[in-house]
C-alpha cells in the first residue's frame, strides 16, 4: 500500500477526529446545537493560511486577501485556534437567548451559509470563491513538504495535536464543570436556578468548540495547501453532526469513531467501488450523501446515543479519604466560600454521618448543608437561628396580559421557620414562589433576601446567594445519575469552573470528595443510597421528587422555596421529608413551601400564610387558619 | 347527511356516564385508582376536592386524553374506554377543559362553528343563534378574536362552543376558574343547572364547593387520586367529615 | 427608471414563486409543529419530475401536473412515515430539525444521483413579452404571477371560508381542543400535508421555469429564501408567509440591481437573522 495513501488517511483522520471532538464537547456534552460549526473550521484554516502566506502582492498576485504576514509555524496553527475561538463570541446572541431549539439550529445554519455567500463573493477578502492555494506548509523553508519523511512527521504531529485535544475536552467533561455542562444540556431551567449561568457555560462551549475546530482548520490547510469556500459549505456541518451522532453523542470516543466512519470512512469506501463510465460521473458522490442521510435517520430512530453511548459516571462509596470516626468535622473556612461560616458539627449521632463525614483534608465543602443546619446555632455563624426576616415580598404583583396573578402581596418569612404557602387553585402562589426564586419577573413590588434587594437578581445569582428552589413538574437531569445530580448543586467546588475543570482533577479532587460525602450522608439519610448510580430519569415519581429536594439541600440554601414538594409522594416518605425539613430549620434553614395538602401544613408548617385569587388572606397556625371562615371560604367557595 | 352527524346521540336525550374502577395516569404512577362516578340524564353531579386530587385527570381519562389503565368509561351503553377523543365527542360527550378552552386565533363564530364541526351548515347556523340567546355578549363578539377575550367572556365561549352538538354528557373541568363570584354563581345556577333540565347528564369539577354543591344532585369528593366521599350535597354539606375530607389529605391517615 | 422596473419585474416573479413555496412550508409548520427542511429538496424533486415528462416531448405544464400530484404523494408519505413517528416517540425540536436534514440529504442526493449533476432546463416557449411600462414579463412569467396570485387566493379561501380551512387552523391553534369538537385531526393533518405537498411541488416546477437551468442542488439557496420569507411574516402564519415573501422577493431582486447581484440574498439572511433574534414569532405572529 502506498504510503502516501496511508498518511493522507491519518492526517485526514486525525483533523476530522480533532473537529468531531469540539463538536461533541459543544453539542454532545453542553447541549448547544450549532448548526454553523463548520464556519469555525473554516475560520481556523483561513487564519493559518493568511497568516502563513506572504503578502498577497509578494505571491504572484493573482489572489488577493487580507493579511499575509508570512509567519512562522507554529503561529499559524495557533492563530487558527484563537480565531476560531473568537468567532464563537457573536454566535452567542442566538444560543443564549431563550430562543426555541430548532429555530436558533436554522439561524445558525443560515448564518453558515451566509457567511460562505459573502466570502465567496467578496473577493478581497479571501480571494472569493477561487479561494486561496500556495498555502505555505509548516518549515517549508527548511524540508521538502512533499518528502516522505516530512509527512510521516508531519502525520505524527496531527495525531498528537488529536490525542491533546481529546485529553483537553475529557478533561473538562470529566470535571465538575463537565457536569454542569451536562446538567444544562438535560434541563437547562433548572440548572439556572441551581446557579449555573447558562450564558457562560455556552459561551465557553461555542468558543472551546470554536477554537478546536479551527485548529483542526488549521492543520487541514497546513497540509491541502489550499483552502476554498466548496470545502466548507453548510453540508459539512452535517457530515460532521451525523458522525458525532453515529459514533455516539456525550462520548468522545464515539466522536473519533464516528470521524473515522463517516468523513474520513465514506471516502475511502468510494475508492474501492469501481467506477465505470456506463454509471452517470456523478452517482458515487451522489449515493454518498444518500447513505449519510439514511444513517442519520436510522441511527436517530434505533439508536440515538450512538454506537459508543454516554458512559454512565458511576461513583463508588469510599472515594473519599479515609474516614476518622469519632472527631467532629472542621469548621468550613471563611475564605474558600466568601460567605460567613457555618459550624459543621454532627447533630445526630446516627452510623452514616459518624462513618463519613468526618473528612479531615476537605475543609471547604465539609459534609456541609445537611450538618450546618442540624448544628446547634454556632456563634460562628454570627447569625441569629431564629426570629429575623430572612425573606420578604413587598406589594408584589404580576400581571399576565391583563390578568393580575398576584396582586399586592406582601408577606415576610422568618429564619428557622417551616413556612407554608395555601391556596386554592389560581390563587397564585406559584407564580408567587417563581418570582421570590427570580425564575419570573415581578410586575411590580420587591423582593428582600436578607435585607437586600433582589427583585432584579437573575435565578442563578438568587441560587448562588442561598436562595433555592424548588420545581413542581418533575426536573431531575435524567441523563445525570442520581449521586450526579445531588454533586451538580454543590455551590463553591473549584471544579466547577472552566479554569478549574482545566486545571485537572488534582485541584478539584479534594472538594469532590468532600461533595460526595455530603450527598452520600444525604442519600443515607432519606434512604435512597442504593439508587445513588441509577439514572434519575429512571426513578419513580416519588423517589425523583426526592432526589429534586435532596438537590435543592445539597446547593446550601439558606432559604429553600419548595414547590409542592409532597406531590405524589407516599405519606410515610412525606412524612420522612418534613421531619428533615424541621430538623434542618432547627439549625438555621429558612423553608417556604406552597402545598395542597392540608395535613402536611398540620404537621410541620408554623406558621401558614393562606392565599386566595392573588392576595393575602390570612396568617397563623394551621388551626388557627382553620377556625377562620374566611380561609375556610375561600378553599370552599374558591 | 354526513356520515359523522349520523353516528351522533340525538341531541336533547341524555345518556348516562359511567366510569367504573378507573385508574389512569400519565406513564408513571397512576394519578387516580380505583375511581368509579355515575352521572345519569337530568343530573348535575360534582366533583369536588382539593388540588392535586385527581379531578382534571379523571375528566381527561374520560375523554381520552389520558391513558386508562384499568377500569371502563361508558357512555350509555357504549364504552369508550381510551377511544380517541374524537370518537369520543362523536358518542356524544361535550368537554370543556380547564385550560386551553378556546381557539385563540380564531374567531368567537368560528369557535363555534368548530364546536358545531359535527353538525350540518343548517344546524350550525341554528346552533349558534342558540347560543347567542343563552350568552347574549357573545352575539356582539362574534368576528373578534378568541384570544382576545376577557376570562369570564372566554369561559361563556368555552361553554357555547360545546353547546352548539347539544351533547347527552357535560364534563366541565372547572368553568368557573378566574371569573368573579357572583358571574360564577350565575353561570352555575343558570346556565349548568338548565343542561341538566333538558336532559343531560353533567359531570362538572370544580374547586368553589359551596356554590357547585347548591345545584347538584349528587357530589363526590376525591383525595389523593380516589374518591374520599359521595353522597347527596344536603348531607354533605353538614358532615364534618366533609369539612375535613376537603381540608385534610392524606398524610392524616 | 428601467432598471428599477425590471429589477421590479424579477421581483414580482421571485416573490410569485416564493409565495407559493412559502405558504406551504409554514402551513406545514403551523399544523405540524415541524420545520421541514425538506421542503426543497422536494420541490427540486418535482422539478425533476416534470423534466423526465418533459424529455419525452410532453408540453412541461403537463409535467408541472405530475410533479404536483408526486410531491404531494410524497410529502403524505414524508409526514405519516418519518415525522409523526418520531413526534410519538418525544423527539425534541432538534432532533427533529436533525432528521429533516437526513431527509434533505437522501431526497435531494437521490434525485442527483439519478439525474446526475449536470444543470438541465425545460424545453418550452416563454411566449410572447408582454410589455407595461417599461416593465417587461414573458408570458411564461405572468403565468408564474398568476398561478401565485391563485394560490394566495385560494388560501385565503380555503382557510377563512371552507370548514375544512378552519379545521386546519383549529388543529394547529389547539390539536386537543379540535379533537374534542370531533374534529379527526390526523386526517386533517394528512390533507394538509397533501395541500402543501401540492404547494411545493408547484413550487418546484415554476422555481425551475424561472431558473432557467437547474440541477438538484438549485433549491439549497432558496429554501433560505423561504425560511426568511417565514420567519418575517410568522410561522405558521400563511398570511405571513405571503406578506414575507412579497417584501424578500422585492427586496432580494430590486437590491440585486442596485448593489451587486451576488450580494441580493444576503438581505435575505439578514432579515431572518435579525427575526430570529428580535421578534421570533413574526410580524404578523402575537409576541412571547
Amino acid at each position: 500500500m502506498n504510503s502516501y495513501y496511508v498518511l493522507n488517511l491519518l492526517i485526514y483522520a486525525a483533523v476530522d477526529a480533532m473537529a468531531c471532538l469540539g463538536l461533541s464537547q459543544q453539542f454532545g456534552v453542553g447541549g448547544v446545537t450549532n448548526f454553523g460549526f463548520i464556519i469555525f473550521q473554516a475560520a481556523g484554516g483561513y487564519a493559518a493560511a493568511i497568516l502563513a502566506m506572504p503578502n498577497q502582492s509578494a505571491n504572484g498576485a493573482f489572489q488577493s486577501y487580507i493579511g499575509g504576514w508570512n509567519l512562522p509555524f507554529p503561529i499559524p496553527w495557533i492563530g487558527a485556534a484563537v480565531v476560531g475561538g473568537v468567532i464563537a463570541l457573536p454566535f452567542t446572541f442566538l444560543v443564549g437567548r431563550r430562543l426555541r431549539g430548532d429555530f436558533a439550529a436554522v439561524g445558525l445554519l443560515v448564518t453558515a451559509v451566509l457567511l460562505n455567500l459573502l466570502v465567496t463573493n467578496y473577493k478581497p477578502l479571501l480571494d472569493g470563491d477561487a479561494g486561496l492555494s500556495l498555502i505555505p506548509a509548516p518549515f517549508q523553508g527548511e524540508y521538502n513538504p512533499l518528502s516522505s519523511n516530512y509527512q510521516w512527521v508531519f502525520a505524527a504531529g496531527s495525531l498528537v495535536m488529536c490525542a491533546v485535544v481529546y485529553l483537553l475536552v475529557r478533561r473538562i467533561t470529566e470535571s465538575p464543570y463537565g457536569r454542569s455542562l451536562r446538567a444544562m444540556r438535560d434541563n437547562d431551567l433548572v440548572a439556572d436556578s441551581l446557579g449555573k449561568s447558562l450564558l457562560s457555560l455556552r459561551t465557553a462551549m461555542l468558543v472551546t468548540g470554536g477554537a478546536i475546530a479551527g485548529l483542526s482548520g488549521g492543520i487541514l490547510v497546513s497540509y491541502i495547501t489550499t483552502w476554498s469556500p466548496a470545502a466548507w459549505g453548510y453540508a459539512e456541518t452535517v457530515v460532521l453532526f451525523a458522525a458525532v451522532i453515529i459514533g455516539g453523542a456525550g462520548n468522545h470516543l464515539g466522536a473519533i469513531l464516528g470521524a473515522v466512519l463517516v468523513p474520513v470512512g465514506f471516502e475511502e469506501v468510494t475508492r474501492y467501488i469501481p467506477t465505470s463510465n456506463n454509471l452517470p460521473p456523478n452517482l458515487i458522490p451522489s449515493l454518498e450523501w444518500v447513505a449519510i442521510g439514511l444513517l442519520i435517520v436510522i441511527f436517530l430512530w434505533f439508536r440515538p446515543q450512538g454506537i459508543l453511548p454516554e458512559r454512565k459516571r458511576v461513583i463508588k462509596a469510599g472515594q473519599t479519604p479515609a474516614a476518622k470516626a469519632g472527631d467532629p468535622a472542621k469548621p468550613r473556612e471563611p475564605a474558600k466560600l466568601g460567605e460567613q461560616a457555618r459550624s459543621a458539627e454532627p447533630a445526630e449521632p446516627t452510623p452514616a454521618a459518624m462513618g463519613t463525614a468526618q473528612a479531615p483534608s476537605a475543609g471547604a465543602v465539609a459534609a456541609g448543608p445537611l450538618l450546618a443546619g442540624t448544628a446547634a446555632s454556632g456563634p460562628a455563624d454570627g447569625l441569629e437561628p431564629h426570629g429575623e426576616i430572612v425573606l420578604q415580598a413587598v406589594d408584589v404583583a404580576r400581571d399576565f396580559g391583563g390578568v393580575r396573578a398576584v396582586d399586592g402581596v406582601s408577606f415576610s418569612v422568618r429564619r428557622g421557620t417551616v413556612t407554608g404557602l395555601i391556596g386554592p387553585n389560581g390563587a397564585g402562589k406559584s407564580t408567587l414562589l417563581a418570582m421570590l426564586a427570580g425564575t419570573l419577573p415581578v410586575s411590580s413590588g420587591r423582593i428582600r433576601y436578607q435585607g437586600e434587594d433582589v427583585t432584579h437578581l437573575p435565578a442563578y445569582r438568587r441560587a448562588r446567594l442561598g436562595l433555592v428552589r424548588t420545581f413542581q413538574l418533575a426536573s431531575e437531569f435524567k441523563r445525570l445519575t442520581v449521586m450526579e445530580n445531588l454533586l451538580s448543586a454543590v455551590p463553591g467546588n473549584r471544579g466547577d469552573s472552566f479554569r478549574g475543570a482545566l486545571a485537572g482533577r488534582r485541584y478539584w479532587r479534594d472538594d469532590e470528595a468532600a461533595a460526595i460525602t455530603a450527598a452520600e450522608e444525604l442519600l443515607e439519610r432519606f434512604g435512597l443510597a442504593a439508587l445513588a448510580n441509577n439514572y434519575a430519569g429512571d426513578l419513580s415519581g416519588g423517589q425523583r421528587r426526592l432526589v429534586e429536594i435532596m438537590r435543592a439541600l445539597m446547593a446550601e440554601p439558606r432559604v429553600l422555596l419548595l414547590d409542592e414538594p409532597m406531590a405524589g409522594v407516599h405519606p410515610n416518605l412525606a412524612r420522612r421529608i418534613g421531619n428533615e425539613l424541621i430538623a434542618l430549620c432547627a439549625g438555621g434553614l429558612t423553608v417556604l413551601m406552597v402545598e395542597h395538602e392540608l395535613a402536611i401544613m398540620d404537621e410541620f408548617c408554623d406558621p401558614v400564610i393562606a392565599m386566595a385569587e392573588g392576595a393575602v388572606l390570612a396568617q397563623g397556625t394551621m388551626s388557627e387558619l382553620r377556625s377562620r371562615t374566611e380561609v375556610v371560604e375561600a378553599y370552599l367557595v374558591g | 347527511m354526513s356520515a359523522e352527524s349520523a353516528e351522533r346521540e340525538s341531541s336533547g336525550a341524555g345518556a348516562s356516564l359511567r366510569a367504573t374502577g378507573v385508574t389512569a395516569g400519565y406513564g408513571g404512577d397512576p394519578v387516580i385508582r380505583d375511581v368509579t362516578v355515575r352521572a345519569e340524564p337530568g343530573q348535575v353531579v360534582s366533583l369536588v376536592g382539593a388540588n392535586g386530587s385527581g379531578k382534571s385527570t379523571l375528566l381527561k381519562s374520560m375523554v381520552g386524553i389520558v391513558r386508562v389503565s384499568a377500569g371502563t368509561v361508558a357512555i350509555g351503553d357504549v364504552d369508550v374506554t381510551n377511544r380517541p377523543p374524537e370518537d369520543v365527542a362523536r358518542a356524544g360527550v361535550g368537554y370543556v377543559p380547564q385550560v386551553d378552552d378556546v381557539f385563540a386565533p380564531l374567531t368567537v363564530r368560528e369557535n363555534l362553528e368548530m364546536g358545531g364541526y359535527l353538525l350540518r351548515p343548517a344546524e350550525v347556523k341554528a346552533g349558534i343563534e342558540r347560543v347567542i340567546a343563552i350568552f347574549p355578549r357573545l352575539g356582539s363578539m362574534l368576528t373578534r378574536h378568541a384570544g382576545k377575550l376577557s376570562g369570564g367572556e372566554r369561559k361563556m365561549l368555552a361553554m357555547g362552543r360545546v353547546l352548539m352538538l347539544e351533547p347527552a354528557v357535560f364534563l366541565l373541568d372547572e368553568p368557573t376558574a378566574n371569573l368573579a363570584p357572583a358571574v360564577a354563581r350565575s353561570l352555575l345556577e343558570e346556565h349548568v343547572r338548565r343542561l341538566a333540565q333538558n336532559g343531560a347528564a353533567v359531570l362538572i369539577v370544580e374547586q368553589r364547593a359551596r356554590a357547585v354543591l347548591a345545584i347538584s344532585d349528587r357530589t363526590y369528593v376525591l383525595a389523593g387520586g380516589e374518591v374520599r366521599m359521595e353522597g347527596v350535597p344536603a348531607e354533605l354539606a353538614v358532615s364534618p367529615a366533609f369539612v375535613e375530607a376537603f381540608l385534610g389529605g392524606t398524610v392524616a391517615r | 427608471m428601467t432598471i428599477f422596473l425590471a429589477s421590479f419585474g424579477f421581483g414580482l416573479v421571485t416573490a410569485s414563486v416564493l409565495a407559493i413555496a412559502s405558504i406551504g412550508f409554514t402551513l406545514q409548520f403551523g399544523v405540524t409543529d415541524v420545520l421541514n427542511l425538506a421542503y426543497g429538496a422536494v420541490m427540486i424533486a418535482g422539478a425533476f419530475i416534470a423534466y423526465v415528462i418533459n424529455q419525452q416531448g410532453v408540453s412541461v405544464w403537463i409535467g408541472l401536473a405530475v410533479a404536483v400530484v408526486a410531491c404531494s404523494v410524497g410529502s403524505v408519505l414524508l409526514n405519516a412515515c418519518i415525522y409523526t413517528p418520531f413526534q410519538r416517540r418525544g423527539a425534541s425540536p432538534i432532533t427533529m430539525v436533525i432528521v429533516s436534514l437526513g431527509m434533505t440529504l437522501i431526497i435531494e442526493f437521490g434525485v442527483q444521483a439519478i439525474a446526475g449533476g449536470t444543470a438541465v432546463s425545460y424545453t418550452m416557449s416563454q411566449g410572447p413579452n408582454v410589455r407595461a411600462d417599461g416593465l417587461i414579463l414573458s408570458a411564461v412569467q405572468l403565468v408564474v404571477i398568476g398561478l401565485s396570485v391563485l394560490v394566495m387566493i385560494g388560501t385565503h379561501v380555503l382557510l377563512r371560508y371552507t370548514k375544512l380551512g378552519k379545521a386546519m387552523r383549529a388543529t394547529a391553534a389547539n390539536r386537543t381542543l379540535a379533537r374534542n369538537c370531533g374534529i379527526r385531526t390526523s386526517r386533517v393533518i394528512t390533507i394538509t400535508w397533501a395541500l402543501t405537498g401540492a404547494l411545493c411541488g408547484l413550487a418546484g416546477v415554476v422555481f425551475a421555469m424561472d431558473a432557467g437551468s437547474f440541477d438538484a442542488t438549485a433549491t439549497d439557496l432558496f429554501l433560505v429564501l423561504i425560511l426568511a420569507a417565514v420567519f418575517l411574516g410568522g410561522p405558521g402564519q400563511a398570511y405571513g408567509a405571503m406578506l414575507g415573501a412579497v417584501v424578500i422577493g422585492l427586496a432580494t431582486e430590486i437590491s440585486a440591481a442596485y448593489i451587486t447581484a451576488d450580494y441580493k440574498y444576503v438581505i435575505a439572511f439578514v432579515a431572518l437573522l435579525v427575526m430570529l433574534g428580535v421578534r421570533p414569532t413574526g410580524l404578523l405572529g402575537k409576541a412571547g
